[in-house]
């Protein structure tokens, strides 16, 4: 690679910085491995920039956080992300926006729970939709790419992620 | 909630995302239904708390530097590591050459883009080879020199073989720098043409029969054994090529290396 390819790679990716350390926060919880994370996807961005330039209608900070989400995803162990979508889409299974941590069914009771800890107790696939959302401020299109699944699925993870929040802030406020 | 299916449509409301009709007829019911106007309320008043107490952060300075050294590592060592040619083939370098390439497995949803990225890789570095002093790093026509070469060099032992019979001398090899690993490319002679050949361990299953990329007055041959990835690079003709490419199936088979179906 020669160093014009690698100004046009820093000048089209390195400005979506803050947002891609900041969806890895939030998808590893943790400065340390959200910063290993960050340093992962920017090496394999720059491997795979070639491919993207040809893509047009992915911006460059939606595709950076795709790159983002599936490095913090395979970090974390995860399998595949199509297991979990098809695991997390089916509306029976709705108690599932909790996260896995067996306290966390608990902390649903838990008059005190904090707005932030809510999000944090959010099943991955919920937590990053409110992420790219609220704080990112993807469309649902966008949301779509990175997360891999339709339009649909976004909005449905997308409402029921923010119902669950709305508890937390309810109990909060009645505590 | 007594409206199923309202909320996630107030939220793509509340989102602008909601088609223009759809939204009219929300307006209209929000106006007469004080429990889904409530509901919208409790929807703008999260949405301000998340504003407000779910912070974005800023990527640290020691990050940025981080991401930004490593960057430019990463873009050097992505450019080939060879050793000089002896002057012995240069004039074959300078004529043309062909190069297979076996590869391993990369990020399933970046498939497409990544097999474009590494064929644009392994033309350069089809490229570089043809520059004087990049050809080889073992100069031998033997395979039984060649393949030894490589050991403790990769971790794996690639196949070699010699096609000086059938018009395809094999001139040496060396080690490239493809796809983020260290591969084995091998080059071969077609007449004054040279032919390089890079190899390395596949982890996705096999292909069909190998598939055809031109690029730059370049043909680019890519196909998958249950072992290895290839990639054929040349300005041959793509009949010769898929000839020279069909001999190195035919070796592998011979050699007890899977062949594709």
């Amino acid at each position: 690679m020669d160093s014009s390819a690698l100004t046009r790679f820093e000048a089209a990716v390195l400005p979506h910085l803050d947002a891609a350390y900041t969806l890895a926060r939030y998808l590893v919880r943790n400065e340390h491995d959200a910063e290993d994370v960050v340093q992962d996807a920017c090496l394999r961005a720059l491997k795979y920039f070639d491919g993207f330039r040809g893509e047009g209608e992915t911006s460059a900070r939606a595709w950076l956080l795709t790159i983002v989400r599936n490095t913090a995803y395979s970090r974390k162990g995860r399998r595949r992300v199509d297991a979990l979508t098809t695991e997390f889409d089916e509306t029976q299974h709705s108690d599932t926006v909790v996260d896995e941590h067996p306290e966390g069914v608990l902390l649903q009771e838990d008059a005190k729970e904090t707005l932030g800890r809510a999000l944090d107790r959010l099943a991955p696939e919920f937590r990053e939709v409110i992420v790219l959302r609220e704080l990112e401020g993807l469309s649902y299109k966008e949301i779509s790419e990175v997360a891999g699944v339709p339009v649909g699925t976004v909005m449905s993870r997308l409402s029921r992620a923010r119902t669950r929040l709305q508890e937390a802030l309810r109990n909060e406020e009645g505590s | 909630m007594t409206h199923p299916g309202f909320e996630a449509q107030l939220d793509a409301y509340l989102d602008g995302e909601l088609a223009a009709a759809d939204a009219r007829g929300l307006e209209a019911h929000l106006t007469q239904c004080p429990e889904c106007a409530r509901f919208r309320d409790e929807r703008l008043e999260l949405r301000a708390a998340i504003a407000a107490r779910i912070p974005a952060f800023q990527a640290p300075d020691v990050l940025r530097q981080r991401v930004r050294a490593a960057l430019n590592t990463a873009a050097r060592t992505r450019a080939p590591y060879r050793l000089s040619l002896r002057g012995a083939w240069r004039p074959l370098a300078m004529a043309a050459s062909l190069a297979v390439v076996a590869f391993g497995s990369w990020n399933l949803s970046l498939r497409h883009a990544a097999g474009e990225a590494l064929a644009d890789d392994v033309l350069s570095s089809h490229v570089r080879s043809l520059m004087p002093g990049h050809l080889t790093d073992v100069l031998s026509s033997d395979q039984h020199t060649v393949k030894p070469w490589f050991n403790g060099r990769l971790d794996f032992s690639p196949p070699v073989y010699d096609f000086a019979g059938r018009g395809y001398p094999l001139l040496g090899g060396r080690l490239d720098y493809v796809d983020g690993r260290p591969v084995a490319a091998l080059a071969y002679g077609r007449r004054q043409h040279l032919i390089n050949v890079f190899l390395w361990p596949a982890t996705r299953g096999p292909s069909g029969a190998p598939k055809t990329r031109d690029r730059q007055g370049y043909h680019l041959l890519h196909w998958t054994t249950p072992d290895y990835t290839y990639w054929v690079v040349s300005d041959l003709g793509v009949a010769e090529l898929h000839d020279f490419a069909h001999l190195v199936q035919q070796g592998d088979s011979a050699a007890g290396v899977s062949s594709p179906r």
